[in-house]
């Protein structure tokens, strides 16, 4: 696969899940940009000892991760009202609340999630993660629960 | 369950709308790689730059005992040192593989934040403590030629400085440096915990 397919098959795939982690549009974008510049540079020396998705989502799940590292980024939460509400006017309030409510959760538990919703296999997403498939599985149910959950009293 | 349903809905609705374009990209990649590769070199030449001036500085002047040699080499290296490991010259040591899995990766980042920690730590004694011995015999010779009270004078300067910066400057320097390192530390084991802790 080249880099240009990669690329246009993956970019909103691997931008939902830098979303999820960080749900500030442009911070996102950026890591996922960062995504691509790394896959573009090792692309060369991948030789498909795993799936190409699950290397990618590897790749965007740790970049995620990097993020830990840069602590002067002003998370999204932390914005003032009136700013956080200018950028987010064309987007709809129940997306805007699904991703507020996943970047709420545990750094982990935002990328699990992420990928599930993604329509990445629990078996993959265990490879991408590194825990067994069962933990997944049981994290997954748990982290639906919850979302529900706050769904559920959002709605009411 | 009807919410599994909705939320993958919702999820999808989320995108990107300005996908820069690949040559764009790309041209990122490169400026990216570039800007290292100039950094690399930079670096490099500053600190080669920086032993050329102090051996020719040092050299020119007569050196009638070896304890000014030898003063002269401990600075250097306290100096060329010093500045490798402050500006990570050894990329060996603080390499992370991004392909692995989140829970190799964290592992990772946190076994080079605790490298970085020590040599922190290490390198800062490293430093004073050859710097100090390194000026101190150095000028061995030099003070030799004073009169008395100019010498006593001189040694109660240099141990003043010595005592001032070991006690003083070091454990503040130290301590600049590790904090932000230990947050980090700090934040990235709680997010492994966080893979440690399902049942």
């Amino acid at each position: 696969m080249v880099f240009d397919e990669i690329y246009k098959t993956y970019w909103n795939k691997v931008f939902r899940i830098c979303m999820g982690y960080v749900n500030d549009h442009d911070w996102a974008k950026d890591i996922a940009q960062e995504t691509f510049v790394t896959i573009w540079q090792q692309l060369p020396k991948f030789r498909g000892e795993a799936a190409m998705g699950t290397w990618i989502f590897r790749i965007a799940s740790n970049n995620c991760l990097r993020q830990i590292e840069r602590q002067n980024r002003m998370p999204r939460s932390d914005m003032p009202e009136q700013i956080a509400e200018h950028i987010e006017h064309d987007r709809e309030p129940q997306v805007q609340f699904l991703y507020k409510c996943i970047a709420e959760l545990p750094e982990t538990d935002r990328l699990i999630i992420s990928l599930e919703l993604e329509d990445v296999k629990q078996a993959e997403i265990a490879k991408i993660v590194g825990l067994s498939e069962t933990n997944i599985r049981v994290k997954v149910y748990r982290i639906k629960e919850r979302l529900a959950k706050k769904f559920e009293n959002y709605e009411r | 369950m009807s919410a599994e349903v909705d939320l993958k809905a919702l999820w999808n609705k989320e995108e990107a709308k300005d996908m820069p374009d690949t040559k764009e990209l790309l041209k990122k990649a490169d400026r990216v790689r570039k800007l290292t590769r100039i950094k690399l070199i930079t670096q490099t030449l500053i600190l080669l730059a920086t032993v050329a001036v102090l051996l020719t500085v040092g050299f020119r002047i007569d050196h009638e005992q070896v304890t000014t040699v030898i003063g002269l080499v401990l600075m250097i290296i306290a100096i060329v040192s010093y500045l490798a490991v402050a500006n990570q010259l050894l990329p060996m040591l603080f390499k992370s593989d991004i392909e692995g899995s989140s829970q190799d990766y964290l592992n990772q980042l946190i076994r080079i934040k605790r490298k970085n920690e020590f040599i922190n730590k290490v390198m800062i004694n490293i430093y004073f403590g050859l710097l100090s011995l390194g000026v101190f015999l150095y000028s061995l010779q030099f003070v030799k030629r004073m009169s008395t009270g100019w010498e006593v004078f001189y040694y109660v300067m240099v141990f003043g400085w010595m005592g001032f910066s070991w006690f003083w400057s070091r454990p503040r320097g130290v301590k600049k440096k590790q904090k932000p390192l230990n947050d980090i530390i700090e934040r990235l084991e709680a997010v492994n915990k966080q893979l440690g802790d399902s049942d």
